[in-house]
């Protein structure tokens, strides 16, 4: 860097060209940058000075989601700016109507809910239906426009990273690398999993990462900073947002015709999502049985609460009128505004058995991944479930999941097989036995008891809780060692870490330079795109988890694109 | 679109130019057809290969990123193109803060948060700018000294709804961040954090500043701040960044540790990182000591999680979100006593309540010169001071290219157009379909070359709403934009005759629109005629046959069958069955297909004087002064809407 920025101190305008080539061999390009209070016009030595001083500059992160992006420097704990995607945004420039007034109303006319919902995506995951063209165009007004807006930085100078979701279509992501990589001078873009980077954000090692995203809710297991298992489903924020709309247009007009169809301003409908939606705790239609103290205390107290909750299904609060939000108000029960989130993310009123793979509910979701899990890790993650996505704001949501995920496994325990035959073979087996190995339904009764205990799985979690206790030396020096916080890593209860969100992980990695698995050079990529990416993994010399996103040493000549190859 | 109709955009040639992508590239040359499928519902022609073939679409969802007014373009003398800001990079030349005018160091941008250090706020309710009031003069006394709060004049929001005081007007922003622990006291105190204990620091911060303003941030849960720690956001982040450098310090400082570089501690997974070093030092060490493979274990680098709130962890309390929904609920919030996400935009993320907001310093903003991308030339250099408006260098297109201005031709009634309509100016904002209209448009020269014009049009306007478009002389040239007083020498002739048909309206009895002919002419500028037939929307319900018929009668449009002379018959039951077809999406209106807007195609030719690095232009002139040089670029021109009524 300091070559680089000695360099400027020339003239710019006649070495520019030659120079670029130099820099991008040094693999960090970039052009002159502040030359305030120089009136001189050679570049000014301050300028250099400044950067050299604060030795590297900082890297920016950006978060890429379908609705928003999300950027800022490395070290920051909050991102400079959240910049959302919409139809405004595509206009053309000099096209003011956005600002016009009277404009926000016109939104009136009955809208399919996928076009509702579609013209404010970035992108969808499935490309088929996208105009990449499209998508490259908006990413790039998208990041000048944060950079002039909001960074206040010259644009390419600096490394990047990117925090994007552990799966992308490639497609898609060869066309953020080349908008990035051809528009701009970056010497080398990294790419940090948004998942792993909750889990950092949170402080921990291993966590159940729920992420309620726009277009789907990813459930992720992650020990170790890798991503053990991931489980989806399109129970998100996308079809809460459309639900809210028909439910808004149901309000508006007691008229309306297609179901699917939508009548309402996305922006109003968003705003309402943000402001008002908020979810029932659990209902005690089985649990108040089945569960009085379930878990931890977590559910004592919210027992509690929930009758504060149940009184205030009766109360009414008023809103903005769906059919004309700028004059009138409307009231509305309050119990109304949770009916929503429970039909989108929990789906009630809807059998297990009615819904496909890809639409299970959050709660079920979160309990099949950690099911999918081994016990151990298993252990670890269901007492670090971290929320994070759009649909983890809204008030409810985190607990209504953790008290579902706890009835289940009150229900359930950790076996995967359900049926009405094996509940009668298990009572079968239950009357045969003599040694009492009790099923799930009366032993949870205490403080660790989510343990897994079911006849076909033997208790894998009680057996290890009971005997680390005793035998496990290595748990013994680590309790030496750190006898000053006495605490244990928790682990085999229920448990919600909050966790700062993937953008302030991602900060966080970048500022303390860890080096992610994927580092793809300016150069390299543009030779040959994302084809160029060895996939061959083992030629590393010491291969760490292809997933896990960070990357240690190791052969720098190629690159890979880890979990996204 | 928006813009006052008429108006016209111009299309940067940039945008003909594909992003490279290497890897299409490769995937294209592998299989032709394998391309094909990838992307079959694009509606843009995305057959780049052929692109000078392609006509340009201004209805394609990709156009609106690269057309751009006139005025805002730029045009590189290096390259002889237009420039738009996707070809330009940018350099900052200075921060200053839109409010107070007052410059920022760069130093001190980044650390400042990229706002206004000083006393510039923004109304966290409205965004208005924010007055240093002191709440002596409101109770009436006149000392100065009391409290200072911040007030917006227009929603008379002040920082006594949050319960911020300030004890002296200046500094606010210091004033304010102690206050409120934010973010930028944190950037002040990060040095800190690199020291030994950095939680110690931070949490004696946190103990300094009680000020009755914790109530921010996680006032909304106060049983939060009992059970996991005062931590806001940014603390807690600096807590984790503490913690995260402790374990990194202690993991890496394990002698033995195989994988050398600094990061390998780290940033391997704990656990395959001790199996690692277990193998190598049986290895290698083994065989150096003998057998002290016992060293790493008693000593094993293993990273391990926050585990205390100190260290970053943070457990939410059980009934954190039962309180938010029962505030929610209250009657004392209510819809307005929640924050809009766009208040929230730039506030804590836990700032979810009006009570939450902070006042936000002002963003600074930017001074930029531009380069153009491919040569690196300067197109604009602003002048350095922010108080400055002047540019040093700033080569904008219009200097360059012709202006394109359109207006309405309003036919006068002996003019033998067919039209019995009284003259006046036909309505822009609804274009009455298949009804001829014509309009003048103006080419204006700002260089002091003549310049020749050819201009093209699609004879139909791409889209459903097919308009026909003819230009009646599609080639003529623009003079030089020479002295001022050559006009008025050589029009002296007939000034009255000029300036009348010049402005269009005024009695321009005698002209005719004529094929091939230039309608008027002056010293840069020449003025051509179109003339368009809008199209007829599909849902109007207003085709009527009666219309249709007297269209064909007027013969104004004679050849005006393309696919709506079948549906002549039954007119009425198809405008029916169209509004009664508003399931299917395709065949509704979409916003703004009523919009006239044509494509036009640009090509400009010139001779201009020879620059002694440009001996590789296009082709030489007669002399060797002069260099022939030649633009050739899309422009949009927006004519009007069209109505969905047949107007008489």
């Amino acid at each position: 860097m300091t070559s680089g920025s000695a360099a400027y101190n020339l003239d710019d305008r006649r070495t520019s060209v030659s120079m670029s080539l130099r820099h991008s061999q040094s693999g960090r390009p970039s052009t002159p940058q502040h030359h305030l209070r120089s009136n001189n016009s050679s570049f000014a030595s301050t300028s250099s000075a400044s950067s050299s001083l604060r030795g590297e500059e900082d890297a920016i992160v950006f978060e890429f989601g379908s609705r928003w992006l999300r950027a800022g420097f490395e070290g920051d704990s909050t991102p400079t700016c959240v910049v959302g995607c919409g139809p405004e945004d595509s206009r053309r420039v000099g096209d003011y109507r956005g600002w016009l007034k009277g404009s926000l109303n016109a939104g009136s006319e009955p809208v399919k809910a996928q076009e509702w919902t579609g013209a404010y995506e970035l992108w969808q995951m499935d490309v088929r239906d996208v105009d990449l063209g499209l998508v490259e165009d908006k990413i790039e007004r998208m990041f000048r426009e944060t950079y002039n807006k909001y960074l206040l930085t010259d644009a390419g100078t600096a490394r990047l990273a990117l925090v994007l979701p552990s799966i992308m279509p490639h497609p898609l992501l060869s066309s953020v690398l080349s908008t990035l990589f051809s528009r701009w001078r970056f010497p080398s873009i990294t790419l940090l999993p948004s998942a792993t980077m909750a889990v950092a954000a949170a402080g921990l090692r291993s966590a159940l990462v729920i992420d309620i995203g726009w277009a789907e809710t990813t459930v992720t297991g992650i020990y170790e900073y890798r991503e053990i298992a991931t489980k989806r489903s399109t129970r998100a924020m996308k079809s809460l947002l459309q639900e809210t709309g028909r439910f808004l247009t149901r309000l508006s007009s007691n008229t309306s015709g297609d179901a699917d169809e939508i009548s309402m301003n996305f922006e109003f409908c968003e705003e309402f999502v943000s402001r008002f939606l908020w979810c029932k705790p659990q209902e005690g239609d089985h649990g108040s049985s089945a569960l009085p103290q379930l878990t931890d205390p977590q559910e004592g107290a919210s027992e509690m609460a929930e009758e504060n909750i149940v009184g205030l299904l009766h109360k009414t609060v008023s809103i903005p009128s769906p059919s004309n939000p700028s004059s009138n108000y409307m009231e509305i029960p309050f119990s109304k505004l949770a009916e929503p989130v429970e039909k989108v993310l929990f789906a009630k009123g809807l059998a297990d058995c009615d819904l496909d793979d890809e639409e299970k509910p959050v709660a079920l979701l979160a309990y099949n991944t950690l099911l999918q899990l081994p016990p151990d890790i298993r252990g670890i993650c269901m007492s670090r479930m971290v929320f994070i996505g759009g649909g983890a704001n809204i008030p409810g949501v985190r607990q209504r999941i953790l008290a579902e995920v706890a009835s289940l496994i009150d229900q359930h325990g950790w076996s995967p097989v359900r049926g009405k035959v094996i509940d009668q073979q298990r009572q079968k087996l239950q009357n045969l036995s003599l040694n009492e190995r009790p099923t799930s339904a009366n032993s949870d009764n205490d403080t660790t008891p989510p343990s897994p205990r079911t006849c076909i799985r033997k208790g894998d979690g009680e057996k290890r809780g009971t005997e680390e206790e005793e035998i496990d030396p290595v748990e013994e020096k680590l309790r030496r060692t750190r006898d000053k916080d006495t605490k244990l890593p928790v682990q085999g209860l229920l448990r919600e870490v909050e966790s700062l969100g993937p953008w302030a992980g991602a900060s966080l990695v970048a500022s303390l330079k860890i080096r992610s698995l994927v580092e793809i050079e300016r150069e390299k990529f543009l030779q040959h795109g994302l084809a160029g990416a060895s996939r061959d993994l083992d030629t590393h010399g010491y291969v760490p988890d292809r997933r896990s996103g960070l990357r240690s040493g190791g052969d720098r000549s190629s690159w890979t694109l880890a979990g996204w190859g | 679109m928006s813009r006052p109709f008429p108006y016209a955009y111009i299309s940067c040639p940039c945008a003909d130019t594909p992003v490279p992508d290497p890897a299409r590239k490769r995937r294209s040359k592998e299989t032709s057809h394998k391309t094909n499928p990838e992307d079959p519902n694009v509606p843009v022609p995305e057959d780049y290969d052929f692109e000078d073939e392609r006509t340009f679409d201004p209805r394609s969802p990709r156009s609106n990123f690269s057309l751009y007014p006139p005025e805002q373009l730029l045009y590189c003398e290096d390259c002889h193109q237009i420039k738009c800001p996707r070809c330009i990079t940018e350099e900052i030349v200075c921060w200053f803060c839109p409010n107070c005018l007052f410059e920022t160091p760069s130093s001190m941008v980044r650390s400042e948060g990229n706002r206004c250090a000083r006393n510039c706020f923004n109304c966290p309710i409205c965004t208005a700018p924010l007055a240093v009031t002191t709440l002596e003069n409101v109770t009436g006394g006149g000392s100065q000294q009391g409290p200072w709060v911040l007030s917006c004049g227009y929603c008379m929001w002040t920082t006594l709804d949050i319960g911020v005081k300030f004890d002296k007007p200046t500094n606010i922003r210091t004033q304010l961040s102690k206050m409120t622990d934010s973010s930028r006291g944190r950037q002040m105190s990060k040095t800190f954090s690199d020291l030994k204990s950095p939680l110690s620091t931070y949490s004696s911060i946190d103990d300094q500043f009680p000020s009755p303003n914790e109530i921010r941030g996680d006032e909304a849960s106060p049983i939060n701040e009992q059970l996991s720690g005062p931590l806001n956001p940014e603390a807690r982040f600096q807590a984790l960044k503490g913690f995260y450098k402790s374990q990194i310090a202690s993991t890496s400082s394990s002698p033995n540790d195989p994988l050398a570089d600094f990061g390998a501690g780290f940033s391997s997974p704990g656990a395959l990182n001790r199996i690692m070093s277990l193998y190598t030092s049986s290895s290698r060490l083994g065989s150096l000591y003998g057998g002290t493979s016992k060293k790493p274990k008693s000593k094993p680098p293993v990273m391990r999680e926050a585990l205390t709130a100190s260290e970053g962890l943070r457990v939410p309390a059980p009934d954190a979100e039962n309180a938010l929904i029962r505030r929610m609920a209250s009657d004392d919030c209510g819809w307005d006593g929640m924050a809009s996400l766009e208040q929230r935009t730039f506030q804590s993320p836990d700032a979810r309540f009006v009570e939450d907001l902070l006042p936000l310093p002002v963003l600074l903003r930017t001074k930029r010169s531009k380069r153009c991308k491919s040569c690196k030339h300067i197109l604009v250099k602003p002048e350095f001071k922010p108080q400055s408006t002047r540019f040093r260098i700033r080569l904008i297109a219009l200097s360059y290219i012709p202006l394109p201005t359109l207006k309405p031709l309003v036919p006068s009634p002996f003019a033998g157009l067919p039209s019995t309509t009284p003259t006046t100016a036909p309505n822009l904002d609804s274009l009455s379909p298949l009804r001829t209209v014509q309009f003048l448009l103006t080419l204006k020269n700002h260089m002091f070359d003549p310049v020749r014009v050819t201009l093209a049009t699609p004879s139909v306007t791409p889209g459903r709403v097919a308009s026909k478009v003819t230009i009646l002389c599609p080639q003529f040239d623009i003079g030089a934009n020479s002295d001022v007083w050559d006009e008025a020498l050589q029009g002296s002739a007939a000034p009255g005759d000029a300036r009348a048909s010049r402005s269009g309206t005024l009695g321009s009895t005698e002209k005719v629109a004529e094929a091939g002919k230039v309608w008027d002419k002056g010293r840069n500028w020449t003025t051509v005629v179109l003339e368009v037939v809008p199209g007829s929307l599909p849902g109007g319900g207003g085709v009527t046959r009666r219309g249709r018929m007297k269209q064909h009668d007027d013969g104004s449009n004679d050849d005006d069958d393309n696919d709506d002379s079948d549906a002549d018959s039954d007119a009425n039951a198809n405008a029916l069955d169209w509004s009664g077809q508003t399931k299917d999406p395709n065949q509704r209106l979409q916003p703004d297909e009523d919009v006239l807007e044509i494509p036009v195609f640009v090509r400009m030719e010139w001779d201009s004087e020879n620059q002694i690095d440009q001996e590789q232009s296009v082709g030489k002139g007669q002399n060797s002064d002069t260099v022939k040089r030649e633009l050739a670029y899309w422009m949009v021109l927006g004519v009007g809407r069209i109505s969905s009524e047949m107007g008489f």
